[in-house]
């Protein structure tokens, strides 16, 4: 198993970083391979820019710019998001890591020879989690549509293996959240990690 | 009658670009005193920082790095979003400016734990977009962008009108569809 850990939150002192340690405990206690991206400590640049976009359909060209990131999604077989919800969505910053890195000729393909929509390009990856803090409560999220998670475990799943086993967690309510809540989430989130990488 | 446009795509002789175009030419012609925010061209950080994250909740202090986008916010009461979808949602650098423009106190007040709309001199709203894949597809993944816009800004807005106005299926459109869907746009900012 090789996994890819996506975090995306900018205060090393928020619960997301706690989220974060207990992904990477139990990933270490597992014993599976893992690569950690910290976005925001990378300083990731999230914004598709005009040369980004005059080379997005330019393949092998379209993946230079964020090379490493291309190459970690086509290493891993197993995909993990943490990120606070912000706005009903993935925050701005980990949209342009999706935005730049699932391009065409690696993430999917372009339809070609009259095929009615693309195909997808990241079906060796059998696994995929989103972990997230919400300031709005379930009944909210909900109401809103849930278009965070969403794009996560509906859109980017589309173009994952077929059967991709999905995962989500999520603290709703977080500004409201207790010491109990909280810690009763890390435990959930444990839970959750274990059904992850079970065999 | 104020309409702010907020336009998200950074390649001039593009799709967008043109739909871009003609949005703002059809609300001068109606009148409309247009503020046209081309995200790209202004530079727009759509990151929001460690600052910005702490003082997210003191209403005092959230609006102070995005003063300028807050005033022309408030300024308006029509609302225009023009954008590619790419990869079920709209372009980060549109994501950040709500992540970063949209704090409580702008957007939404936050009293005692109950939310209220609080953007609703905004009456009108309206987006334009182009979607790559067909429409089943965007639907079999909720149409994440479309229920933000019609529900999220929607609930902020309390708008009389929303029109969400989109091309799907760009990856193998014909001259005949994009031209039936200026048309389409064209109409609408007519009637807006």
């Amino acid at each position: 198993m090789r996994v890819l850990v996506v975090y995306c939150h900018p205060n090393p002192e928020s619960f997301n970083a706690a989220v974060l340690d207990v992904v990477e405990q139990k990933l270490a206690t597992a014993g599976v391979e893992t690569r950690v991206e910290n976005l925001y400590a990378d300083g990731f640049e999230p914004v598709l820019s005009q040369q980004g976009l005059a080379d997005y359909h330019s393949i092998p060209k379209n993946r230079e710019a964020v090379q490493r990131h291309i190459e970690n999604i086509e290493w891993c077989n197993s995909l993990i998001f943490i990120y606070p919800t912000w706005w009903y969505g993935v925050p701005a910053m980990l949209k342009g890591w999706l935005d730049r890195t699932l391009v065409p000729g690696s993430a999917f393909h372009l339809p070609i020879h009259g095929a009615k929509s693309i195909e997808p390009g990241l079906q060796h990856i059998t696994r995929l989690a989103a972990f997230t803090t919400c300031g709005a409560s379930w009944r909210w999220t909900q109401l809103m549509g849930a278009p965070g998670k969403r794009t996560l475990l509906r859109g980017v799943r589309s173009i994952c293996a077929l059967r991709v086993r999905t995962i989500f967690a999520a603290h709703y309510s977080i500004d409201s959240s207790t010491e109990l809540s909280r810690s009763r989430h890390l435990l959930k989130v444990e839970r959750q990690m274990d059904k992850f990488l079970a065999a | 009658m104020r309409a702010l446009v907020l336009f998200a795509h950074p390649v001039e002789d593009s799709f967008s670009a043109a739909l871009h175009d003609l949005v703002v030419r059809q609300l001068n012609l109606r009148g409309w005193d247009v503020d046209d925010c081309d995200l790209y061209k202004e530079k727009f950080s759509p990151v929001v920082t460690a600052h910005e994250r702490r003082i997210y909740h003191d209403e005092s202090a959230n609006v102070a790095p995005v003063q300028d986008y807050v005033d022309r916010l408030r300024a308006a009461s029509a609302l225009i979003l023009i954008f590619p979808v790419w990869i079920f949602g709209f372009p980060a650098i549109l994501k950040g400016f709500f992540d970063r423009v949209c704090v409580p106190g702008v957007a939404f007040k936050l009293e005692n734990g109950k939310l209220s709309p609080n953007l609703t001199q905004i009456n009108k709203i309206a987006a334009v977009t182009t979607y790559g894949g067909h429409r089943f597809r965007a639907l079999a993944a909720g149409d994440p962008p479309r229920k933000i816009v019609t529900r999220t800004i929607g609930f902020y807005c309390q708008p009389k009108k929303i029109r969400y106005l989109a091309l799907y299926d760009m990856n193998r459109t014909t001259i005949q569809k994009r031209e039936a869907f200026l048309r389409r746009v064209s109409d609408e900012m007519d009637r807006f």
